[in-house]
């Protein structure tokens, strides 16, 4: 049995509502720093790197699985729920990780496999082992493989169905993903009370949330695509339950890759999920780029619901999966394929493996531009560790490992990520002459004022003194220039900067971004007379720009250009 | 000076001898009477409506000089709040005048932020209200405004005999069920004349023309020094491909012409009523896909959508529309390799006309594949391609 350590003391200020505001940074625990010299990172090194996360200015920590795993699905096939995986640490080491990241300010949250198990897990070696065990229908196990027709399988490279016939109990088991992977049973109350179980577990010692994985597919029932399930909303809205009522300042963030409007529904009526990722937004602002033109972007955020009180969206750019398009058009997959993937080695599944630099040519005035759209619209954003270097991508690596490269610290040995022999590492890092770590890691990042890191550090700044980025309104305005997109974020009405420590009455003022998606310079006109008479001053230079009211508000914008303005009134107060 | 045929209701300020020497001033009666530079011009009211009484207070005038109808909206105030309501208008003053309370100034009413608020729901018989509204530029001899971002009126300053063409046809388009427009929220008339039409405002459209100029702009970069080269197979490829987005227009034209058959009828010969002013300026792109626009006219400027240099409606062959489409993607090559250097012309133009037959291509195959299109449109790809061809150089000559 796993030990129980006690809880570390919280030093982040009690506040229930911090992630509406927080900027998570999504890290790979097994390649982000190597404390002990054994080749794989580990939950002291995230610890011995807290210093830069803290510099860099991020909320909270979202940790990849580090549980017991055989690690056929960068353990995402998790083989013990309640313990660390010894060549990351223990559960002290946890707790001395959370602890610390409290005292900074930072929280950590972690990705929970409710879906699923490793088919080692003890569970599923007892389910399989007859028809009559105690653990016989934790599983989902037919005669057959004919159940659940409807059902698309995920992972098309891989699996050719979603039943996997078990010789030992002579029965099908049902697997959303990998065959390696069965799926729990939901029907049976012992899994949940044991999922339940696990939830308190981490949340006793000190988590601050999870992300959970693979939200939509928990329940099943026949006759349906087994997706967003009656069923499996109860079962969230159930941990949900378990987590307010003991531990009140902790999130649930679901990912759910479908479109909005069913994934809004993963809100509940505010008392299901606290956030849920926005999937159709992340391929659409490539999109927008390459076509240079709004209509990816703008589209989709006209076809995004509002949600209830204390919800957020979770935005990101790219992550440790593929870049996915499973929410677009076979059309749009088609173009998105021919201009991001040319090469076959670059697809995965329903996606494309590559990082963010990679996808944009190492182009650093595009990463700019997405990171200004991630930034500046609805949602909490979600950074990808190595993404603030710009860092690129190893398409040979099997499966997604190409995005899951050790991070690089600075040009020493292995990229600085440990001092272990190359041949020992858990994946290589790069060492192209273009991505590599000799010629880009945190170090050299850090030592250069002008590099991206920096400017990255910088927006991340720029975002935290204007809350209304995290809470405010969004509205698209007219623009006559299809590859400028323009929006202003405003305070909702009775909505206040809200820092967690009850200073949140004092209104803050309404933000104008204007974005240029094209390579070259662009004009824009823009009608800004709603607002009143007011003066445009840029967020990152505290320029004023001419005042404006009723005439239309010209702006040029450098190829890729971006400009954050505060509409501050004529008269001096807030919008 | 003016003559008198209407006598102005009561509660509607003493404005007639102003209404000469304003109306002399405006650049949609001097253009409509071929007079600029008169101090005063000849006006008879026609009729006169009060819309709202008391201070500060609106009426609709008309006023017909030389055979020709005019419509003017007055607005009056006292003379303490109305000149800052006005600051920035100086011209649209008419003059004081007294009302049953005292002295007023009259002016043009659509100079009036507050006054515009009260003409929509007038425009609307009472369904719209708004908080807010911006004047835009518009043609001769109409006024526009913006509501709230998201409705815009049409105030006609120049008042035909007949029913507007742009009345009808978004009427009969929106009655027949086509969806691609901007939907029509309220038509002013009074004694048969159109005053005004109020429809939904597209704040996020942007016109079609635009679009097609930066997915051009992207190929041909491509075939800059420097940035790699770009040959007719890249023409499909390249980043910024309309191809789709005219395939889609293909369809919404399609249904554009089935709703226009619908709403008008069907000539003998196949002859529908057309757009008739039919190209990327015309179609706009927003997020919910493309719609059509253009049905306005000045008769001022000689712009008549959906009429013939008659003044008629235009009835002849749907691909007649069709062809001024592609034109119009000519047009957009011919401009983007003017804007070339002359040496990288010849490539440039080599890439546009790839262009060009591109999304033609993808133009007609979106029209012809739309359902019930070929009742209308006689033909396979092959034929009908050729004679949009035929009809786009008769046009052009």
């Amino acid at each position: 049995m796993p030990r129980r350590t006690p809880a570390a003391p919280r030093r982040t200020p009690a506040d229930p509502r911090w992630y509406e505001r927080a900027v998570f940074y999504e890290l790979s625990p097994r390649t982000f720093f190597d404390s002990s010299g054994d080749g794989v990172g580990d939950l002291a090194g995230i610890r011995a790197k807290l210093d830069y996360l803290e510099w860099l200015g991020v909320d909270c920590l979202w940790l990849l699985p580090f549980y017991p795993s055989p690690l056929r699905d960068g353990g995402y096939d998790v083989s013990d729920f309640m313990s660390v995986a010894p060549e990351c640490g223990s559960l002290d080491d946890l707790s001395a990780l959370v602890e610390d990241a409290h005292r900074r300010g930072i929280r950590i949250i972690s990705d929970l496999v409710m879906n699923h198990t490793s088919d080692v897990h003890p569970w599923f070696v007892e389910s399989r082992s007859s028809r009559d065990n105690p653990k016989a229908d934790w599983y989902l196990w037919a005669d057959d493989d004919q159940g659940y027709p409807d059902v698309r399988v995920v992972f098309v490279d891989a699996e050719p169905s979603n039943w996997t016939y078990d010789a030992g109990r002579q029965q099908y088991y049902w697997h959303r993903f990998f065959h390696h992977q069965p799926d729990l049973n939901y029907d049976n109350p012992e899994v949940v009370e044991a999922m339940l179980g696990v939830v308190r577990f981490w949340l006793d010692l000190g988590l601050d949330g999870f992300r959970l994985d693979a939200a939509a597919y928990l329940c099943k029932a026949e006759g349906t695509t087994c997706e967003n399930l009656p069923a499996t909303h109860e079962m969230l809205k159930l941990v949900r339950k378990e987590v307010d009522a003991a531990y009140p300042d902790k999130v649930l963030l679901a990912e759910v890759n479908q479109w909005p409007s069913d994934v809004v529904d993963y809100f509940g009526d505010g008392d299901e999920c606290h956030m849920a990722f926005h999937f159709p937004l992340m391929p659409r602002m490539f999109m927008a780029v390459r076509r240079e033109q709004r209509f990816p972007i703008t589209e989709i955020l006209a076809e995004t619901p509002a949600l209830p009180d204390g919800c957020q969206w979770g935005i990101f750019l790219r992550n440790h999966d593929e870049l996915t398009l499973e929410m677009v058009t076979a059309e749009d997959r088609d173009y998105m394929y021919a201009e991001y993937a040319r090469d076959p080695r670059m697809r995965r599944n329903i996606g494309i493996r590559r990082r963010l630099a990679t996808l944009v040519d190492n182009d650093r005035r595009i990463a700019e531009l997405l990171h200004a759209f991630l930034l500046s619209l609805p949602g909490a954003p979600v950074l990808y560790y190595g993404d603030e270097i710009l860092m690129g991508d190893n398409i040979y690596l099997g499966d997604r490992d190409a995005v899951r490269t050790p991070m690089q610290w600075t040009p020493d040995r292995n990229g600085g990520f440990s001092t272990a022999d190359f041949a020992q590492l858990y994946l290589p890092p790069l060492m192209d002459p273009v991505h590599g770590y000799q010629a880009l890691n945190v170090e050299a990042e850090r030592r250069d004022s002008s590099s991206f890191l920096h400017w990255l550090r910088r927006m991340l700044e720029v975002r935290r003194d204007y809350p209304v980025f995290a809470s405010g309104s969004l509205e698209v305005l007219s623009a006559d220039n299809p590859s400028v997109v323009a929006y202003v974020r405003t305070p909702r009405d009775g909505a206040g900067a809200g820092d967690g420590d009850g200073a949140g009455a004092e209104r803050t003022p309404s933000v104008l971004c204007v974005h240029n998606l094209s390579r070259f310079a662009q004009p824009a006109h823009l009608s800004l007379a709603k607002f009143g008479d007011c003066t445009p001053v840029e967020l990152l230079g505290r320029v004023p720009f001419p005042a404006v009211g009723a005439r239309t508000f010209s702006v040029t914008l450098a190829p890729y250009g971006i400009y954050w303005f505060e509409l501050r009134p004529e008269d001096g107060a807030p919008a | 000076m003016t003559t008198t045929d209407a006598a102005a209701p009561a509660g509607v300020p003493w404005f007639e001898p102003y209404i000469g020497p304003y109306l002399a001033r405006q650049d949609w009666v001097q253009l409509a009477l071929g007079q600029y530079g008169a101090a005063t011009v000849w006006a008879q009211l026609v009729d006169v409506e009060l819309l709202s009484a008391g201070r500060p207070g609106l009426a609709s005038v008309l006023v017909e000089i030389d055979g020709r109808l005019f419509h003017l909206v007055l607005g009056w105030r006292d003379l303490v709040s109305a000149p800052g309501m006005l600051a920035g208008r100086p011209g649209a003053v008419l003059g004081p005048a007294e009302d049953d309370e005292g002295e007023v100034l009259v002016y043009d009413a659509l100079a009036d932020g507050e006054l515009v608020l009260e003409l929509l729901a007038v425009a609307t018989g009472g369904r719209e209200r708004a908080g807010h509204a911006r004047p835009v530029r518009s043609l001769v001899s109409h006024s526009s405004l913006i509501y709230d971002e998201r409705l815009f009126m049409k105030c006609y300053r120049v008042i035909e005999a007949r029913t507007r063409p742009e009345v009808e046809m978004v009427t009969g388009l929106a009655g027949a069920g086509f969806a691609h427009l901007a939907a029509p929220a309220g038509h002013w008339q009074r004694g048969g004349r159109d005053l005004a039409l109020v429809r939904e405002f597209v704040p996020d459209a942007i016109e079609g023309k635009g679009l097609a100029e930066t997915s051009l702009r992207d190929l041909l970069a491509r075939a800059e020094p420097g940035s790699g080269t770009a040959s007719f197979e890249d023409v499909g490829l390249a980043g910024g491909d309309l191809g789709p987005e005219m395939r889609r227009l293909g369809a919404v034209t399609a249904e554009l012409h089935l709703a226009l058959a619908a709403a008008f009828g069907r000539e003998s010969d196949g002859a529908i009523r057309l757009h008739g002013d039919y190209h990327l300026r015309r179609v706009m792109r927003c997020d919910r896909g493309w719609i059509v626009t253009g049905f306005g006219d000045d008769p001022l400027l000689g712009t008549k959508a959906g009429s013939a240099s008659t003044g008629e409606p235009l009835v002849d062959s749907p691909l007649v529309d069709v062809a001024d489409l592609c034109r119009s993607l000519h047009q957009v090559a011919d401009e983007a390799v003017a804007l070339r250097t002359p040496a990288t012309r010849p490539h440039a133009r080599q890439l546009a006309d790839g262009w060009e037959r591109r999304n033609v291509g993808e133009l007609l195959r979106g029209y012809l594949a739309t359902d019930g299109i070929g009742e209308l449109v006689q033909g396979e790809m092959a034929d009908v391609s050729r004679r949009v061809s035929e009809l786009a150089a008769e046009r052009d000559r």
